[in-house]
């Protein structure tokens, strides 16, 4: 049985489409059939994220518009041969594409594969819409920030209001060391305010940026604490009940020593 | 060492409490979507009734909207001074 999982937050830069393409290349190392679609028509990303920039030719509203075939814009992963990336229009804006075209070119992916999943623009408008249109499930992507997470109780009403069932959350760029003297609000107070499951924590980390810069998601770098938080996550998604929350403390010399070393990390998560 | 110089003379509280209250107060705003001079008129329309059946304590009444698991309040104290004569 497939399923479309819509990545979503309101607030912009909160980590949407690193979140799609970790939780997208972590399934797809499960051994899942994969489709991610870049839903940000405009304002593409998720293709530079994955590394996949240079071999787009067709895209979203190509398919939509009938210029091509579903399989000729879809851009096999060079690393994972389950992974597939529809990426967004660079040169059209939202209005390009309206939900029920959406519904359908979604339904043609659950066709294919074992999960799709959309990568939601910020905002609440066109954009949003159409990425929820296909959806059977929402996750929230929020930062410990209070415009952040006001603009995702916004969205959990809109998403609730949608009729998709009960939304989860991902709390992304947590730092413990904030936590700890009482400058970063916390796990539970966050799940006290938004009120929805929690799917996973992840730590706010320099691995990011680094494998942003290499077009590599950290899900692949199986030493990196934040590429096992997201592999955690999908594992979630996939079903798997109590999966154990990666350890938030921050990274001692002893772990940077056996990292350096090649050992992996895994150990200590 | 100037988290510890805080810690030792405890000169500060941590911002995430400041964070916390005001998420609290603008999310219940943002849901039911009454400006403050609205909230104001239904406290004092409230108090009116009332005050049409008891004697109260106008200063000292507690008038707020609170949001626990998504779920919105209104939560009011109003002490009662004694009760006054039955007009109905």
């Amino acid at each position: 049985m497939s399923e479309c999982i819509v990545i979503t937050s309101g607030k912009g830069g909160v980590g949407k489409t690193t979140t799609s393409a970790n939780l997208s290349v972590s399934l797809a190392m499960m051994g899942h059939k994969v489709a991610v679609v870049d839903a940000d028509i405009g304002l593409r990303n998720l293709d530079v994220i994955l590394g996949l920039e240079n071999r787009i030719v067709y895209d979203l509203v190509h398919v939509i518009e009938g210029e091509c075939r579903l399989k000729q814009a879809l851009i096999r992963d060079k690393r994972l041969e389950n992974l597939f990336l529809l990426p967004a229009a660079q040169t059209r804006d939202k209005s390009a594409v309206n939900p029920e075209q959406m519904r359908k070119l979604v339904e043609q992916l659950k066709a294919e594969f074992d999960y799709v999943i959309i990568d939601c623009p910020a905002g609440i408008e066109q954009g949003f819409k159409n990425s929820i249109a296909g959806a059977d499930k929402a996750i929230i992507v929020t930062t410990p920030e209070v415009s952040a997470i006001r603009d995702a109780d916004r969205i959990i009403g809109l998403v609730e209001a949608a009729e998709l069932p009960e939304p989860r959350l991902i709390i992304n760029r947590f730092r413990q060391k904030m936590v700890d003297r009482g400058d970063m609000l916390n796990k539970d107070d966050i799940l006290e305010i938004l009120a929805i499951p929690l799917i996973g924590v992840v730590p706010d980390h320099e691995d990011i940026i680094v494998s942003a810069n290499r077009g590599a998601p950290v899900a692949f770098d199986d030493t990196s604490v934040v590429g096992e938080a997201y592999r955690r996550i999908a594992r979630r998604v996939s079903g798997e009940a109590d999966v154990p929350f990666v350890a938030l403390q921050p990274v001692g010399i002893w772990e940077n020593v056996k990292r350096w070393m090649g050992l992996s990390a895994k150990a200590g998560v | 060492m100037m988290e510890l110089i805080n810690r030792v003379f405890g000169s500060r509280l941590g911002s995430k409490d400041d964070a916390k209250a005001r998420l609290k107060l603008l999310l219940v705003h943002d849901q039911v979507d009454l400006s403050p001079a609205q909230l104001d008129s239904m406290k004092a329309e409230i108090i009116e009734v009332i005050g049409r059946y008891v004697e109260i304590d106008r200063d000292s009444v507690d008038f707020k909207l609170e949001r626990s698991n998504g779920e919105i309040a209104l939560v009011s104290n109003v002490p009662v001074r004694r009760v006054v004569a039955r007009a109905v």
